[in-house]
């Protein structure tokens, strides 16, 4: 015989039989609609058509702006290069042996002590008033001291 | 009791005759096991590559696909002080083969694969564009290495052109070539590089780690075939340039000053010469030249004995420029001034040794004035004594003599002047004259310009600044200054030093410069001997002055190295020193004292000119002393 004593039994409490009146509405609930997995299909194909074109797209975007980026740098490196290149050209047209032998080859000659000289009437470099100054064509100064040089 | 339990309390398994259903479940489980083997198989190896593995496959595909190429930072240009460019850098074209494209080979199972191209055929199409012999290219071409130089540093258009042909084997890279645009101008100050780039000589050794750019970095991906991968990784670092270096130096008096040396050795037959133009009041160098010169553009053709900048490493016996120094400390100490008047004999005997003037004249009493007009050796010499050994060294030195004055320049000689305890009982009479002592041209000039600074000594300066990435220039440090003498000292010894130029017993007269007052002292010194005591047979001639004489503003050093017949300062240097000086002043934009010429009077002038160079076009190519 066991030690531990069996549950004890709780009466079952009678629950009131449901009337008619309690029970709820039923209603005619509409069947859902078919799912129609061709258009899923569809659907799915062109997400991932659109993606994989939207992807393609951008990467062929890419590498044209990046194709156009290596253009734009190799124009700027040729820049730089025949920019230092003039550079370099100035410097040696200026060179001032260049320059005097030009012009003995153009039968200048070379100047005398006179490197300076003594003007009848002031220059506006030099205070005068534009008045004071004739035209620009009867200045015979104009082409070689003008201001404006 | 159920069947399942009846059959778990039996003693012994029975073998029980599975159906075909069972016998599927049993093999596919066992196919599920090797299935889970081989998948943990599968994801051990995974774990091992994409984890333990996985930094050296990184490294390993970054290798295959990254192109690193370096990017080489441009090397500062070098201007003169109006930004006119001495030394830049362009790029070029650099030529190479590769040897292997031109000799047959064997595969690894034995077939010969005959050349990629035609070593005689490549070497005759090069030959004329790299102009070099066809026969050399070919020796190159067929040689037993992989990489060859065919030319370096060729212009850009014909490496262009030899990129266009396309030949087998056959490479071209862009490489900066250093330049030097005026031909040599200023070359022995600005220096040289060598085909690497690093600086060899010059300026360009002295600030090398100025001008040196810091080299950039560009890691692209590229594809197996070598093409690059356009929307690949692409990382730049780019390059620094190196920084501007701005000089001193003024191209028009630079020039100036090369023509003038190079017209007086060739004019006296001498073996050099030098020239240097200084600014008083700041120490700027305007100009500093040597004859016999070189191009640096042509480096590989000179003597290296023209590379020197023998204005600073090359010193020689000041001669009578000296007594300037020796009478303004003897004014400065007190024991004569200008106008004092002293009893100079034809001779003085010191430790048993007679000195005269250079041409012996009369017992006379000249004042200091005249004893500087004629440089008199003996006047000099007597005022020596008087200021003795001690002051006479602490006034050369604090001149500038026997020691460096500060620009840093390669091979900067401090020059010689010995301690005052080494000197001989003769060292007093000589040293005070300029004999057994010994300056470097810009010595000279700096001591001249600090008598023409009243006083001030300023050290001498070949940079003016420097230009980064800015664009700006940092000027470099102001100069240091220290007074030598009294202003009042330095005024005497200019008004002294004038009247060697226009006083009617001056040595120095044809220094004058049309239109300004000229100071200057000429010197007459002979050249030590090299391989015995005493003197040789070879003179030194020097002038050294300031103009204008009221207002120094330039000084300007002459120095002729073994002129003949002709040789003494006054005859040789003094017109080169009128003329670089006229140049110099001209250039600098400093007023004459009396501009004097008008414009009808210049045009007639010119005309003249004009009219003179037309009857006689080859006396214009080369003025003559006298336009000078």
């Amino acid at each position: 015989m066991s030690a531990v004593a069996p549950p004890r039994r709780t009466p079952r409490v009678a629950t009131p039989l449901r009337r008619d009146t309690d029970r709820p509405q039923l209603r005619v609930v509409q069947p859902a609609r078919p799912v129609h997995t061709l258009l899923y299909a569809l659907a799915t194909i062109v997400v991932l058509a659109g993606a994989i074109f939207g992807t393609v797209t951008l990467n062929a975007l890419a590498a044209a702006h990046a194709v156009e980026a290596r253009e734009l740098e190799a124009r700027v490196v040729e820049g730089e290069r025949v920019y230092a290149q003039r550079l370099a050209d100035v410097a040696a047209l200026e060179d001032p042996a260049r320059i005097r032998d030009a012009a003995m080859e153009l039968g200048l000659v070379p100047a005398g002590p006179s490197r300076h000289l003594a003007l009848t009437r002031a220059l506006p470099a030099d205070g005068a008033v534009t008045e004071t100054l004739p035209g620009d064509s009867a200045d015979p100064l104009k082409p070689v001291l003008s201001a404006d040089r | 009791m159920t069947e399942p339990r009846r059959l778990a309390t039996r003693p012994r398994r029975r073998i029980v005759r599975r159906g075909a259903g069972a016998t599927a479940v049993h093999r596919l489980r066992w196919l599920l096991g090797v299935y889970l083997l081989i998948a943990a198989i599968v994801v051990a190896q995974l774990v091992r590559v994409q984890v333990v593995d996985a930094p050296g496959y990184a490294d390993l595909s970054a290798s295959q696909r990254a192109r690193v190429i370096e990017l080489a930072g441009e090397r500062g240009r070098i201007y003169d002080r109006d930004g006119d460019v001495l030394a830049t850098t362009v790029q070029a074209a650099t030529v190479y083969a590769d040897p292997r494209a031109f000799r047959s080979r064997e595969t690894p199972d034995g077939r010969t694969v005959p050349p990629a191209a035609d070593a005689a055929a490549v070497a005759a199409q090069l030959a004329p564009l790299l102009e070099r012999d066809a026969s050399e290219l070919e020796e190159l071409l067929t040689g037993d290495n992989h990489f060859a130089y065919l030319a370096r540093q060729i212009d850009h258009e014909v490496g262009v052109t030899i990129r266009e042909l396309g030949l087998e084997g056959i490479g071209v890279i862009a490489e900066p070539e250093r330049t030097y645009p005026a031909e040599g101008l200023a070359g022995q100050v600005v220096g040289f590089t060598g085909i690497d780039g690093e600086g060899l000589q010059g300026l360009e050794a002295r600030y090398d780690d100025l001008l040196l750019g810091r080299p950039g970095m560009l890691t692209l991906e590229r594809a197996p075939g070598g093409l690059d991968i356009a929307s690949g990784t692409r990382e730049l670092i780019p390059s620094e340039p190196g920084t501007d270096l701005v000089l001193t130096l003024d191209r028009e008096v630079q020039h100036a000053a090369e023509r003038a040396a190079a017209e007086v050795t060739a004019a006296h037959g001498a073996a050099g010469a030098s020239v240097l133009v200084l600014e008083v009041g700041t120490g700027d160098i305007l100009a500093m030249a040597s004859a016999p010169t070189f191009d640096p553009n042509e480096r590989g053709d000179a003597d290296p004995e023209t590379w020197r900048n023998r204005a600073v490493t090359d010193v020689f016996e000041p001669g009578s420029t000296q007594k300037a120094l020796t009478i303004a400390a003897a004014i400065e100490e007190g024991l004569v001034d200008e106008d004092e008047v002293l009893r100079v004999p034809t001779g003085i005997t010191v430790a048993d040794k007679t000195f005269t003037d250079a041409t012996p004249q009369p017992t006379s009493d000249w004042s200091v004035s005249e004893i500087m007009e004629r440089s008199s050796n003996v006047g000099t010499i007597a005022i020596a004594q008087e200021l003795g050994a001690e002051r006479l060294d602490t006034y050369l030195r604090s001149f500038g003599e026997g020691s460096s004055t500060g620009t840093g320049f390669p091979g900067e000689s401090t020059g010689l002047l010995s301690p005052v305890d080494q000197w001989w009982s003769t060292s007093l009479p000589t040293i005070a004259i300029g004999q057994g002592v010994a300056v470097s041209l810009l010595q000279l000039a700096n001591s001249y310009a600090t008598l023409g600074n009243d006083g001030v000594a300023v050290a001498p300066r070949i940079v003016r600044g420097t230009v980064g990435d800015d664009g700006r220039l940092t000027p470099s440090a102001d100069p240091a200054e220290r007074r030598v003498v009294s202003a009042d000292t330095a005024q005497q010894v200019q008004r002294m030093l004038e009247r060697v130029v226009s006083g009617e017993s001056g040595t120095g007269s044809l220094a004058a410069v049309d239109g300004y007052r000229v100071a200057g002292k000429t010197g007459t010194a002979r050249k030590p001997s090299a391989d015995s005591r005493g003197y040789a047979g070879e003179y030194i001639a020097t002038f050294v002055g300031f103009a204008p004489a009221e207002d120094p503003q330039l000084v300007v050093a002459v120095m002729v190295d073994e002129p003949g017949p002709v040789y003494y300062g006054g005859l040789v240097a003094a017109p080169v020193f009128s003329e670089v000086m006229g140049t110099a002043l001209a250039s600098r934009r400093v007023l004459p004292q009396d501009p004097g010429t008008s414009l009808e009077d210049a045009i007639a002038a010119a005309a003249a000119a004009r009219a003179e160079a037309e009857v006689a076009p080859a006396a214009a190519a080369v003025p003559s002393p006298a336009e000078r």
